[in-house]
Order: structure tokens, then sequence, then C-alpha cells
């Protein structure tokens, strides 16, 4: 902690480390300010400025009923602890039926009924948000299933292809083929 | 090793345990200081926040009469869930969507009913809890690294309490002897200093580092999905619990303070200091408010059509240690009593930042005083240089170094 008693004068490198060493980790500050940017544009997101999501897929008719379905965010799916990775989508119900419907539901693959009809939206309706389970082993080719049920008991389905759904999502599932 | 030696030893690591990240550690202590009041920096800012009373003894409307004021204001909006901030000078936070898609909070007058504003765009008490408490590094699979690396720090703060109590000898001195000397030089009032403060915020200090490793257990925890938590996991109201409608739009719902009351009467004690909305046609009705222990809330979830009290989970439903793990975040952020115990948590907030900085300006002092002397040494006999350094020896339990 004292300077050393040597012969030789230490050279300005040294001495330049001995005076900043320990002012060295104000560089962490550069963490936080590298962060900010995606912290407002996240902070935006969740505001709901840039509207349902990152990504508007557009308006889907499902039977007499139609929603607005968006990617929240524009990417693959992300990994979600032991549930495996998971895929965070965003609807609005049209307006004129709200009141009817009672349930929207999201599924990859077809439902044999309306009790597989998948994971359920949560929210308002005017933004609902559901996190649907997206298997690595899943074909990219694969259909992004819309179930939604009515107060009168009604059922009405509607499938888009998952390309359409999520670019994003199917280049993730092109690159996990390789697995077994 | 001779007594003097470990004692310089533990000086040692007292010393390194905060100096070389010295800045990291005191932007945590500054941002986790304003976090505590960040609220209350908002409700001053912002007018929207404040509940005004229309008069001195306008009674506070139920959450009814709320949500009819809301829907009379706006009735396109829909409402999510209400909550009443413990303190009676902040209006009700409501959070609601839009026609359009967006989310927001809007505060509403707890006497009136009025919406007096929604939350501003840019939110300064997230900001300073994601400051200080993930050095806003997002969170993308489990915990953000930047939590890792925030609540590491409890650690060398633990150790920096450790040792800064062996080092100084005879600390208990000091409360009955307080010392803090202006006429000898910045080096000496820093030390006095840092030593005064350091005795009379031990026990700030044991709880800030405890429940900070605490979050450092918590993250670790989770990210390898190992759960303590002896809550059930509640399933949906099932579908037959859920009325049919002959004429093709939702049955009704039963109102939220008659939802309150049976809950209420279910479970003696509840306060409903929150509300949480069904989030579609399958889910519960929460309701859920502090008990007798202040550091942990209770809730009720209720089937929203017939009322039945599907789970409930009480104080008495928490294991030892989740009566241990639950009160670590309320202890940490001092968030359990009202504004009195956020003042005294932010109050000794400001004296842990000022002891990161005094002890960065008693090690630079001492630096500069022991290189000014080691070169006199280098030109001067050993004995004339050690009597150019008395007062380190002297005055101070550290001068030994």
């Amino acid at each position: 902690m004292t300077a050393p008693n040597t012969a030789s004068p230490p050279s300005r490198l040294s001495l330049f480390w001995r005076k900043w060493r320990f002012h060295l980790n104000v560089l962490l500050l550069l963490i936080p300010l590298g962060f900010m940017p995606k912290y407002f544009s996240e902070a935006a997101l969740f505001r709901g400025d840039t509207g349902l999501g990152e990504r508007e897929i557009g308006e889907v008719q499902v039977g007499p009923w139609s929603l607005r379905l968006a990617e929240f965010r524009n990417e693959a799916p992300r990994p979600n602890g032991p549930a495996g990775p998971m895929k965070h989508f965003n609807a609005a119900l049209c307006q004129a039926c709200i009141s009817q419907v009672k349930a929207t539901y999201l599924r990859i693959g077809k439902p044999r009924s309306l009790r597989a009809a998948g994971v359920i939206f949560f929210g308002s309706p005017y933004r609902m948000g559901a996190l649907l389970p997206v298997p690595a082993k899943t074909q990219p080719d694969a259909e992004l299933w819309i179930t939604l049920e009515g107060w009168d008991g009604s059922m009405h389905q509607a499938a888009i292809p998952l390309s359409q759904a999520s670019p994003a999502t199917v280049a993730w599932l092109n690159t996990q083929g390789a697995r077994p | 090793m001779s007594k003097k030696s470990r004692s310089k030893l533990w000086f040692l690591v007292h010393s390194w345990l905060a100096l070389p990240i010295w800045f990291f550690v005191l932007i945590v202590c500054v941002t986790g200081t304003l976090a505590v009041v960040s609220q209350e920096i908002v409700w001053l800012v912002n007018p929207d926040m404040r509940a005004s009373k229309p008069s001195d003894d306008a009674p506070l409307l139920s959450y009814d009469q709320v949500i009819a004021a809301i829907k009379q204001a706006q009735p396109q909006t829909q409402v999510q869930g209400i909550a009443r901030p413990d303190e009676s000078h902040f209006a009700l936070e409501v959070k609601v969507t839009y026609p359009d898609g967006r989310p927001d909070t809007v505060y509403v007058n707890p006497y009136s009913g009025v919406v007096q504003g929604s939350a501003p765009a840019f939110n300064f008490r997230g900001f300073t809890r994601a400051l200080h408490g993930w050095w806003l590094v997002p969170f993308t699979n489990g915990y953000s690294w930047g939590w890792y690396l925030v609540s590491l720090l409890g650690l060398p703060l633990l150790a920096s309490l450790i040792t800064g109590l062996v080092v100084y000898k005879r600390f208990w001195k000091g409360f009955f002897r307080p010392t803090l000397r202006f006429r000898h030089g910045a080096r000496i009032f820093w030390g006095d200093f840092h030593r005064l403060s350091g005795i009379w915020s031990i026990w700030f200090i044991a709880v800030i580092s405890i429940t900070g490793t605490w979050f450092l257990i918590e993250a670790s925890l989770f990210d390898n999905q190992i759960s303590i938590s002896s809550a059930p996991v509640i399933p949906v109201v099932a579908r037959e619990d859920v009325p049919l409608s002959a004429d093709g739009v939702a049955p009704p719902q039963l109102s939220l303070d008659r939802a309150i009351e049976i809950a209420q009467q279910r479970i003696p004690g509840l306060e409903a200091s929150f509300i949480s909305l069904p989030g579609n046609a399958y889910s519960h009705l929460e309701i859920g408010g502090r008990g007798w222990y202040p550091l942990m809330y209770q809730t009720a979830t209720l089937n929203p059509y017939n009322g039945d009290v599907a789970a409930s989970r009480l104080l008495t439903d928490r294991t030892a240690l989740e009566f241990v793990t639950e009160s670590m975040r309320p202890l940490h952020t001092g968030d359990f009593g009202g504004i009195w115990i956020k003042l005294i948590w932010f109050f000794f907030g400001l004296i842990l930042s000022m002891m990161v900085l005094s002890g960065l300006l008693i090690w630079t002092k001492r630096t500069t005083l022991a290189t000014a002397n080691a070169f006199k040494r280098s030109q001067k006999p050993v004995r004339v240089a050690q009597s150019l350094q008395p007062s380190m020896h002297r005055d101070s339990p550290e001068g030994n170094l």
C-alpha cells in the first residue's frame, strides 16, 4: 500500500496504474448507461406506445368475430425455465364482439375440442396477452389456431400459418431442426 | 501471528472489501436511498398523485363507487385493478386499458372518484428501482445478470460490518463518548465520521446486507428451478361454475363491495388494500391487504360469479421459512409502516452512502500521507521519518498500519 522503495524509478504506466486503479470501477457505470436506451424502449413497449406489440400480424376473421393479433416481441420464443420456450402474443377483440366473446385461445396445431383449445388470453379485450409454449421440435410449417368461445356456447376457429404469425419463430425452429 | 499483525490483517481486509469497487457501491447505495422515497418524491412533484380531501368530513368511496365514477367519466375504459396505497395522502392507483389498446395507470381521488391524471411516461419510481436493483440489465431468461451483480454486494457489505467492528476496538465505548473532531484536519474528521456513523448504523447495515444477500439467494433458487413456496397452485374457475348465458352476453359478476364482505366474513382481519379483477371469464377475483404482521400480505381468491372463496393465503398458511424470506423485501426497502419508517431508512441510506465516501477519503488521505512519508524516508534517516507521522499512531484505532 505504500510506495515501493525500489532503486529504479517506476515507469509512467505503473504510476498511472497506482494512481487510478481504485477508480477504474467508475467504468461499471457504462453498463446502465449502455442499457438505458433498451430500458426506455422496453418501457414504451409495455406502455403500448408501439401498439399491441412490436409486430402487428393483422386482423384475423374467426367465424362471425375478428381479432387483431400481434407479436409482443418480434423475436424467437424465449426460454422460460422448465416450461420450455414461450412466445408472447397480444390480441384485441373487435369492438362489436367484446360483449359476446367469453374466451380466446391460442394453440399450435388444430385443437381436438374446446377443452384442449390451448392457452387462454388474459387481460382487457382491448389488449390481452397469452404465453404460447413453442416446443423446439415444432414443425416450421405448423399452423397457429385461434379459438373463440362465445357466451352463447358457440365456438369458432381460424388458423394462420406460423410463418405469417411469427417469422422469427419459424427462423428459430429452422435452426432447431438439427437437434434430436 | 502477533496481535498487532492480526489486527493489521483485519484492517487490510476491511479496506479492500469496498475500495476496488467504491464507486459502484456508492451508486447502489445512493440509488437505493432514493428508491426508498421515490413514491414520495413523485407525490411532491405530481399533484395528480395526491389525495386531497374535498371537505374535512368527506368519507372514502367504496371500490364499487370508484369503479362507477370511472365508468361515468370514461365509459369505454376497462378497469383491471385498484390499489389503495398505505399512506392516506396518496390517490388510488387504478390499472386501466383504453379502447385503443393502451394500458395505463391512473390516479383516482379516493374521496371524489375524480380521475386526476395518468402516471407520467417516465416512471421515476420504476427507474430508480431498476437502476438500484439490477443496474438496468434486462431480464431475458430468468434473473438478469445485473441483479446478481448488485445483490452480490450484500456479501462484502456484511463482511465490512464484521471486520469494521473487529478493527474498531471496544467500539461500544463510542456510543457513550461520541467523537467527531472538526479541527484536526480532514483525515481525522472523516475517520471519526466513519466510526461514529458506523456504530449507529450497525443494525441498518446488518439488515441491508442480509436482505441483499437474500436477493442473491432468491435469484439463484429461481434460476435453478428450486421453489420453497408452500402456496398451492389455484386452478381456474371450473367450466361448470361459469354460468351459462341464454342471451349471449356475459352474466353479471359480484359487486366488489359484496365480494370484500364475503371474503372478510370468511377470513377475519382481511384488509382490502388492493383488488385485481378477473383476467378472463375463467379467472378469479383477488382481494388482498396487510394483516397484523405488516411485512406480509394476505389474499383471498374468489369466484366472481357466486362468491365462493376458491383459495386464501393467510399469515398462518406460511411456513416458518416463508415468514423469514417473505419479510426480506419490505425490510430491505423500508416499505412496511408508512412514511416514518421510510424516512428512517432514507436517513440511514444517506449515512451508508457517506460511509462509502468517507472510507474512500480516509484511504486516499492516508495513502497520500504514507506516500509522502515513504518519500521522505528514502531521503532521510528512518528514525526521523517515523516521527513525521505521529497523528496516525495516536489518534485512530487503525493507526497501527
